[in-house]
């Protein structure tokens, strides 16, 4: 492996142009990531056509890059405007946020930046030494029964995040869930709910939806302070936090490496569902439960290790298998098919050089995230001092072009501004945005693994769950459930 | 009527209607597939059953305790503030603003409307000397035409009216012409 990891480095290292891509890769990542209103996703699609004049493994590593550092950039806006970057930085922002408010925006940014890297570099570790038996485990282990499960539990953990009541977190999860079942219905390709609009056949796509819902709705909320006066500016701090600090939460961190890459690992599951189930993990195990939400150096830590631990070992069912796990590894498979390749076990013997190349690319853009990210955080933490209304048509701006380039459809724009205002409406009234974008993320996945797993056990729910891991999670979820619905019918807070 | 309030009332009937809406929208696309027995219905109907599960046991909970909270993770504590007529007037324009700009998108185009969206939101966000609207408006509009025009060459609405239509194809002829293409 160390031998095979030196000539990928080697290999990587040695070409100015490779060295070129990769360095563009790791900042163009770092900064959509960062940019409210663009992704990563918006990057790699923008690149995509590009790639058919690079060599094989400079295409598939600057697409591995990207998914690297563009997963930790996106902790930035999170932590900074509560608005993150993508769907996997979302409970980054639960306690990111707050303790920027609390002045100590350097402090969660600098255990993102440092949490960030040691869950991408202990995965990119794992997955060097094991891609291959992690992926024969897989195939013979993990099936949509499992995948199924998995998402049951993910979403039953994610309606306990974020909402005013236990109840509101459920109806939160179950409007994600009806909104994901607009669109072509994922066995029999039938319409539902395109109410006569043509381009609705297609479903509601993920950006616009996701910028509507984090973006333009924490934009309206600002409106809001604003009009009535309530608005205070972010602190800006620069403080770090300290290796006692870190060290503190080390067991956090083993924990959220294990659940980001056990998720990660899965097809279709990825960053998004490691970062949410890290996140509910970190307060299951925590003796402070109640301080989490407010501020709580922990659970930035939970997130941001997990949706980076997951970014390596979404790499696994990719490389070995030929199967994507999210939007940006299917951009990849497109990145092999246009050099006449095909991901799968055949690359291992075919292209060996291309897979380490890959692989060291990967490590060294983790790394980069420990180097760039410390000195890019000072720069970047200067952004809380632009007043917000000068940020917000900027945000805005950047928003309704992220929404509009990815199908070309006004529609898109129209759907973003309509969900950032149901967002808006639903977050004053206590409800959960990261449960309903989960909720529309998971939705489609969670059907379609169910219809496929009934398919495959020939309607027999007994058969179903006589399948140890998905016994397993199911019976978490049925767990996790029923004691939030002990406490959905027994408790209460305060009293208005 | 126990603890429940008018806000309560009205969001309850809100997802009463949702559920409604999508139950009976789900007969529309009612067929079997053959290769699956539960259909393209069955799932929808669960979760909308499940939201209706969820929106009583809703209204139960603010019937018996308010507008109480629960100790779930990461809720945030600040509730919206709308006893100002001024504050609802000016979150109704925000609100409203971005969707009259979308509608635009489509005859007007990006580049024209986009420095008037721009100094509106920079206006309903409180912002009221006309030199720093003006200078920002110029600067946030470069930012954007620099970033995905010239950089990105993003393609992006162009409007179908003119002249306004007129007005894009000159920005992208200036930056074709810019750039030496």
């Amino acid at each position: 492996m160390i031998e095979n990891f030196l000539a990928g480095s080697a290999a990587l290292f040695g070409d100015p142009f490779t060295i070129g891509i990769f360095v563009f890769g790791v900042v163009g990542g770092m900064l959509f990531g960062a940019i409210p209103g663009v992704s990563m996703l918006t990057l790699a699609a923008i690149l995509l056509p590009f790639t058919a004049g690079l060599e094989p493994a400079q295409g598939v590593m600057l697409f591995a890059v990207i998914y690297c550092t563009g997963t930790y950039g996106g902790a930035i806006t999170a932590i900074l405007f509560n608005i993150p970057g993508s769907a996997e930085n979302a409970p980054t922002a639960f306690d990111g946020y707050p303790m920027t408010q609390k002045g100590q925006s350097g402090k969660a940014v600098g255990a993102a930046v440092l949490c960030s890297a040691i869950g991408g570099i202990a995965s990119a570790l794992v997955m060097m030494a094991a891609t291959e038996p992690l992926a024969n485990w897989a195939i013979r282990n993990i099936g949509p029964p499992e995948i199924f499960a998995l998402v049951f539990f993910g979403l039953v953990v994610a309606s306990s995040v974020g909402a005013r009541t236990i109840w509101k977190g459920w109806m939160s999860v179950l409007i994600g869930l009806l909104i994901a079942t607009i669109g072509q219905d994922p066995v029999g390709g039938i319409n539902r709910y395109n109410f006569g609009m043509t381009d609705l056949a297609a479903g509601i796509a993920f950006i616009p939806a996701i910028l509507g819902f984090f973006a333009v709705s924490e934009i309206f909320v600002q409106a809001e302070k604003k009009a009535s006066g309530k608005y205070q500016a972010p602190k800006v701090s620069m403080t770090f936090p300290s290796f006692i600090e870190l060290w503190m939460h080390k067991i956090a961190v083993l924990r959220s490496i294990l659940v980001g890459f056990f998720c990660g690992i899965l097809p279709g599951i990825g960053a998004t569902l490691a970062a949410f189930m890290s996140y509910g993990e970190a307060v299951r195990w925590s003796k402070n439960r109640e301080e989490f939400g407010k501020g709580k150096l922990e659970g930035v830590i939970s997130a941001e290790t997990a949706n980076n631990a997951a970014t390596g070992a979404a790499m696994i069912p990719l490389l070995a298998l030929g199967l994507p796990g999210g939007a940006l590894t299917a951009m990849m498979v497109a990145v092999f098919q246009m050099h006449d390749l095909q991901p799968g076990p055949l690359v291992f013997m075919l292209s060996p050089d291309l897979i380490w190349i890959v692989f060291a690319a990967m490590f060294y853009a983790n790394l980069s995230i420990l180097i760039i990210g410390v000195l890019e955080t000072k720069t970047i933490l200067n952004l809380l001092k632009i007043p917000f209304q000068f940020l917000a048509p900027l945000i805005l701006m950047l928003a309704t072009t992220g929404a509009y380039i990815g199908r070309g459809l006004v529609l898109d724009v129209m759907v973003m501004f309509l969900a950032g205002i149901i967002g808006y409406l639903l977050r004053r009234s206590g409800f959960s945005i990261p449960a309903i974008v989960l909720g529309l993320i998971l939705g489609k996945i969670g059907e379609q693994n169910f219809a496929q797993g009934m398919q495959m056990v020939h309607y027999d729910l007994g058969t179903y769950f006589s399948r140890p891991i998905c016994a397993i999670l199911i019976a978490a979820g049925v767990i996790t459930l029923a004691s939030n619905m002990y406490r959905a019918f027994t408790s209460t807070k305060t009293s208005a | 009527m126990g603890r429940l309030t008018l806000s309560n009332l009205i969001e309850a009937a809100i997802f009463f209607l949702i559920v409604g809406i999508f139950y009976a929208f789900s007969f529309e696309f009612n067929q079997p597939i053959e290769i699956y027995i539960f259909g393209a219905t069955a799932w929808p109907r669960v979760v909308i059953f499940l939201l209706l599960l969820a929106t009583l046991g809703n209204l139960w909970f603010h019937y018996r305790h308010g507008n109480a909270t629960q100790a779930t993770l990461g809720q945030t504590d600040d509730k919206a503030d709308f006893s100002e007529a001024g504050t609802v007037r000016r979150m109704v324009a925000v609100l409203l603003t971005p969707f009259v700009f979308a509608y635009l998108l489509k005859p007007v185009g990006i580049y024209f409307s986009a420095p008037f969206f721009i100094a509106a939101i920079i206006w309903l966000f409180g912002e009221r000397r006309w030199k720093a609207i003006l200078i920002m408006t110029l600067f946030i509009y470069c930012v954007f035409i620099g970033l995905f025009l010239m950089i990105l060459n993003a393609p992006l609405p162009q409007g179908n009216v003119s002249p306004f239509y007129d007005f894009s194809a000159w920005v992208l002829k200036l930056n074709a012409k810019l750039q030496g293409i």
